[in-house]
């Protein structure tokens, strides 16, 4: 057991550094269902199953033809006749022992006809190529169920990718530029007394120099904030004046030239976040504020007890503010400095979270839940990364296609530029009605290329009509939806392949956040869009 | 009309690592038939998680063969040959490339990328680059005298830490982790003068005083036996038996010698203390244990690494051991006792210079040069790709663009972002058609071998270069053949009446590829700078950048390392990855995120312009009359 995951570690080294080993374990806990194994499909279980879920099953109920092996890796020419799901599954697993892989020869409608329960089971569902109708029918049932399910489709030219997930929250949202949480502005009692041990004028020169710059910031602080009435430098001007006084205190050699200390160089650069006023984002606000958090029940998940939990801290413990980070940014400074400065925030982090646990402990069992079933390391990470915390929201498949309460603005300001990626989600539309209409997608058939130009173009108006979109699809676009003739060239596909994958991880491991809620590719002048439907 | 050109067309695929491998397959899989492969590399447990054509029984196999073999499986039709080389070697020279219709690297390394990059130019084939970053990615095209080629926007130069602060004053952990990467060298592996870690008594800001040498005595007193030399001598010393030198005993020696005495040593030349904080030596018998348990991600205490040094000495030295008389080991990230070796030691050293120490994990991380990557972020750009050469083989080479993939959407809500080719620049000093570059350096204290190894090879590029001094006689300084400069590598540029001014005319056979080096003598460059290349200012934050230039600094970003990375050998993980800083990047994209029209008359690819090959400048196909033939009258010197 520990010889496996010592070679467990090795083989995913690369991406522990991404997403720690509490991520892989939840990719490791992981059952994706993908609905269709076509090009896409299979590039889409290729990227989850090299770093490791732990199970997929595939739902296909088509025959592999020859078509098939033409743009998909994960079949070959022995499996024509065969089982779709069947023959990729075989392949696909060949690349990881680690996974688990299973197969249903169904069709996804017959499932639901028959055994609608059966996808409950699943982290996620992918959803590849299905008709509107199949994908409508899924939709609702994994929406009432809270399965998040990932809707993608590469027809021709064109990659379109759909999240539906009712409430996605996210802990580590990994923020490119996070402030740090230093509390400058309101120092606590500890950290007071720590900056009070510290006496810059007395100290011999080694240690002077060796003075952490969050120290030397605070220590000209008190001093500025003593001689201006207690208000912080502001704007520009002060806290260049701030930097200043700060430059002044470089010790001086006996010949009156500043000493090379690199300490106070470092802490003129960090003037400037480093006075940013400690307060809670408005974006965590909102989620304060909200319904989920302010009604906890036995039934509310983790994420929202803690949430609330982090409330109550800030509205009482906290005076205002969120749970102390405790952790500081490298520095110049010696060990003991360092480590005794680092102590002090990371006592102050521990004794936060420790009254955010008694916050989560009594909200536990108001509702009649044992203390213990939320851990402490998630109150800890949670507290952690209070400042970041993430819910993602997307609406229903069936709030999107309703008459009632389709984006109407969205989709017309978009196509204020008729050529924005917004024209190929309507054309994709429209394709899906062509294909209720005919059974049959527009041109793939050669000879019927012409008379289906003017049969998409009827799909186009009427979809327009019923929504009573007034913009315009230029004639250009239909002829190019006839001419994909519903092909799913491989190169898309494994772009495609790659996006959607990389979604599903981020939905799997509650990590990173997200795209919300449309994603449009376009191949031919390799650009994108996020569109919100 | 498209797929009948397909399937006749020849594509070479230079790196079968994270990209190369969805490369393959995508190729293959659009109807690509005759494909090349190449890479020097084998396949490592690590690269299991991406890598998807190898499988755990293929560890240790030639990526290239493997590769080959896995997409034929799948592919049977496909033509596929593999070389188990590096692209650097002179066996793949013009002749080889021009058989191929379009190159597309999937490298890791600055190194091959220039060279790949001035063989396709010298070779008039075009060439597609790519790289990813964790979650950014690129591709683009370059193509001969109407796209910029690879090295038209000068690339931050790899880091490098002088000798000083590796061997005397470590300010940073990375300087220490160097340093017990150089120590394991130097005990186990390959030679290298340049990779000395005992304390360096020519540091000038040690500025050694006569008064001083009483001290200095002193601490030599302390070494008993051992004279001040360099550590490999000492080891050389210690026992010509090996196992001597490498017992238990020795070990525990070895490290009070390099963590004590060393220390000691380096404490006397006190004018190195004055502005810094002291380094405090260490003694084997007064630590005491603290802490047990090996756990990739937990710091151990100091004791703790003291006996992780001396297991793995131990280890290292049974190896080295049983491979017999001569033998070396090379140092390998992936290798458990070579990294308990770099773990142990850079901890110490950095415990000793008052640092944090760091976990394995971490250390892994920056002896490693190791870069996350994942599945997902190569498929993406092996996609983007293989449509981009779509594209120049319909002859729309205007249409090809430069793509980057952003982390996430920027505020246009855009993830991909294309951005039009560059025309060429004309003052790059590969692509222009008379290349010239001028290097400012001190032509008394720069050696013939640093200008080779320094200047040529590692800043230039270059493979094998022969160089002839402008100095109407056609001095030949160095030549590629081998015994015939040798002599004159120790000797400095101005015993060669090189001076301020002179002119160094330098040509690669191999690259086809000529440069002008102008000599700008100076006394003046800092401490520890070797030369510097006039008009560049590497390392320093661009100043509002241009678009282009910004895009380029995310290609090659820091973390490009100017070697290629193998299994067995130390730099790198196998993808290239820059990172990008998010900052730059969205201002990079809000800028440029004009969505490129895609208009019906795009779409018609069938009538594509073929006029393309009228716009391409001519290379220059001046020969030196240099080193090409040695019995001509161009007198060779060597001075004594």
């Amino acid at each position: 057991m520990a010889a496996t995951q010592a070679s467990k570690e090795q083989k995913y080294d690369r991406q522990l550094r991404l997403w720690g080993d509490h991520g892989q374990e939840t990719l490791e806990n992981a059952h994706v269902c993908l609905v269709n194994a076509t090009a896409t499909g299979t590039e889409i279980l290729k990227n989850l199953v090299l770093p490791g879920i732990g199970a997929f099953t595939i739902v296909d109920g088509h025959t592999v033809s020859g078509e098939d092996v033409g743009n998909n890796f994960f079949l070959s020419n022995n499996s024509i006749g065969k089982n779709r799901a069947q023959a990729a599954t075989e392949l696909l697993q060949e690349m990881n022992s680690d996974v688990s892989g299973n197969f249903v020869e169904e069709s996804p409608d017959k499932l639901l006809d028959n055994d609608p329960e059966f996808f409950h089971r699943f982290t996620i569902v992918i959803g590849v190529h299905l008709p509107e109708s199949t994908c409508m029918r899924l939709g609702s049932v994994l929406w009432s169920a809270s399965v998040p399910f990932l809707v993608c489709k590469t027809y021709g030219l064109i990659g379109y990718m759909r999240l539906v997930v009712q409430e996605h929250t996210v802990i580590e949202s990994h923020p490119d530029n996070a402030l740090e949480d230093l509390r400058l502005d309101q120092p606590f009692s500890e950290f007071k007394n720590h900056i009070q041990s510290y006496d810059l004028d007395s100290m011999d020169k080694k240690d002077h120099s060796h003075t952490p710059w969050i120290i030397i910031v605070a220590k000209y602080l008190e001093k500025w904030l003593s001689e201006h009435n207690c208000q912080a430098p502001k704007n520009y001007k002060e806290k260049e004046a701030f930097r200043q006084i700060i430059r002044e205190g470089v010790r001086k050699n006996e010949n009156g030239v500043p000493e090379d200390e690199e300490n106070f160089e470092e802490a003129v650069k960090n003037v400037n976040t480093a006075l940013n006023p400690t307060k809670v984002p408005t974006a965590l606000e909102d989620l304060f504020n909200s319904e989920q958090c302010n009604n906890i029940t036995s039934q509310t998940p983790a994420f929202w007890v803690m949430l609330r939990a982090v409330k109550e801290f800030v509205h009482n413990e906290g005076s205002g503010s969120l749970p102390v980070r405790g952790t500081i940014p490298d520095m110049i400074a010696d060990s003991q400095k360092f480590i005794s400065l680092q102590n002090i925030y990371r006592e102050k982090a521990m004794q936060d979270t420790a009254a955010v646990s008694k916050h989560v402990e009594r909200l536990l069992q108001s509702v009649g839940k044992p203390p213990e079933s939320i851990s402490e390391k998630d109150i800890k990470l949670l507290c952690k990364n209070a400042s970041f915390l993430r819910v993602v929201r997307c609406r229903s498949l069936a709030e999107e296609y309703s008459v009632d309460s389709v984006n109407k603005d969205e989709i017309t300001s978009c196509m204020d530029s008729p050529d924005s990626e917004m024209v190929f989600y309507l054309m994709l539309r429209a394709v899906d009605r062509f294909y209720q209409q005919h059974s049959r997608y527009p041109g793939v058939y050669n000879y019927q290329v012409e008379e289906d130009i003017s049969k998409l173009k009827l799909c186009v108006n009427s979809l327009l009509q019923e929504y009573s979109l007034n913009v315009n699809i230029k004639d250009d676009y239909i002829h190019e939806f006839c001419r994909y003739g519903a092909a799913e060239p491989h190169t898309v596909a494994a772009f495609l392949g790659g996006s959607a994958a990389q979604e599903a991880i981020k939905i799997i491991s509650h990590q990173f956040v997200p795209f919300s809620n449309t994603f449009i590719y376009n191949a031919m002048s390799q650009t994108s869009a996020t569109l919100h439907l | 009309m498209l797929a009948d050109s397909l399937s006749s067309c020849k594509v070479l695929v230079v790196g079968a690592g994270g990209i190369g491998c969805e490369l393959l397959k995508n190729l293959v899989l659009t109807g690509f038939k005759n494909i090349e492969v190449i890479d020097l590399d084998t396949i490592d447990v690590s690269n299991l998680n991406r890598q998807f054509l190898f499988q755990k029984k293929h560890v240790g196999k030639s990526k290239a063969q493997v590769a080959k073999e896995s997409a034929l499986q799948f592919c049977p039709s496909a033509n596929i040959t593999a070389y188990h080389d590096s692209i650097m070697n002179p066996e793949y020279n013009v002749e080889f490339f021009r058989k191929f219709m379009l190159v597309m690297n999937a490298l890791d390394n600055r190194a091959a990328r220039n060279h790949v990059n001035r063989m396709c130019l010298a070779a008039d084939i075009p060439l597609i680059e790519s790289g990813t970053a964790e979650c950014a990615h690129l591709g683009y095209d370059i193509y001969e005298g109407m796209t910029e080629c690879y090295e038209c926007q000068p690339k931050p130069t790899q880091k490098t830490f002088p000798g000083c602060t590796i061997r005397n004053t470590p300010s940073e952990p990375i300087h220490c982790i160097v340093w017990a990467k150089y120590l394991f060298n130097q005990l186990f592996g390959e030679e290298d003068a340049d990779q000395e870690v005992s304390p360096d008594t020519a540091d000038p800001e040690a500025a050694w005083k006569p008064e001083d040498t009483a001290a200095r005595a002193t601490a030599s007193e302390k070494d008993g036996d051992i004279k001040r030399v360099s550590t490999k001598d000492w080891a050389r010393s210690t026992g010509f038996d090996a196992v001597k030198l490498f017992n238990k005993v020795t070990a525990v020696r070895q490290s009070e010698l390099l963590f004590k005495d060393d220390i000691m040593y380096l404490l006397t030349m006190d004018k190195l203390w004055k502005k810094r904080k002291a380094p405090t030596p260490l003694d084997w018998q007064q630590l005491e244990d603290s802490g047990s348990g090996l756990k990739d991600q937990q710091v151990l205490g100091v004791w703790g690494y003291c006996q992780l040094f001396q297991h793995s000495v131990e280890t290292l030295s049974s190896h080295l051991q049983e491979k017999g008389e001569g033998a070396e080991l090379v140092w390998d990230k992936d290798d458990p006792p070579a990294m308990d070796f770099v773990t142990a030691a850079a901890n110490l050293r950095m415990h000793i210079f008052s640092m944090n120490m760091k976990s394995r994990f971490d250390v892994k991380s920056m002896a490693g040069n190791i870069i996350p990557a994942i599945a997902t972020t190569n498929a993406v750009i092996a996609g983007l790709i293989v449509l981009e050469g779509l594209k120049i083989l319909a002859g729309e080479v205007e249409t090809c663009r430069t793509i980057f993939l952003n982390k996430c959407p920027n505020l246009r809500k855009k993830l991909l972002v294309p951005c039009v080719l560059d025309p060429p620049s004309a003052n790059c000093y590969v692509c222009a058609s008379k290349p010239e570059v001028t290097v400012k350096f001190n032509v008394h204290k720069t050696t013939v071998l640093a200008l080779q190894d320094r200047i040529l090879k590692e800043r230039f590029g270059m493979v094998a270069p022969d160089v002839q001094i402008e100095d109407g006689k056609g001095t030949i300084l160095i030549s590629s053949e081998e015994g015939e400069t040798e002599a004159n590598n120790h000797k400095f540029l101005s015993d060669f009446g090189i001076r301020n001014g002179s002119r160094l005319q330098v040509d690669d056979f191999l690259q086809d590829y000529t440069l002008l080096v102008n000599v700008l003598h100076t006394e003046e460059l800092e401490h520890d700078v070797e030369f510097e290349v006039v008009g560049e200012a590497p390392d320093k934050a661009p100043t509002p950048p241009s678009n282009q230039e910004e895009a380029n600094s995310i290609t090659n970003g820091n973390k490009d390392s100017a070697q290629p990375s193998t299994s067995s050998k130390a730099e790198d993980d196998s993808d290239d990855v820059m990172i990008v800083d998010s900052d730059e990047e969205e201002a990079a994209s809000s800028a440029t995120a004009k969505p490129a029209p895609s208009s019906g008359t795009k779409r018609k690819h069938s009538d594509a312009e073929t006029g393309e090959t009228s716009t391409k400048r001519p290379r220059t196909t001046q020969q030196s009359s240099a080193a090409a033939d040695n019995d001509d009258d161009d007198d060779i010197i060597a001075l004594d």
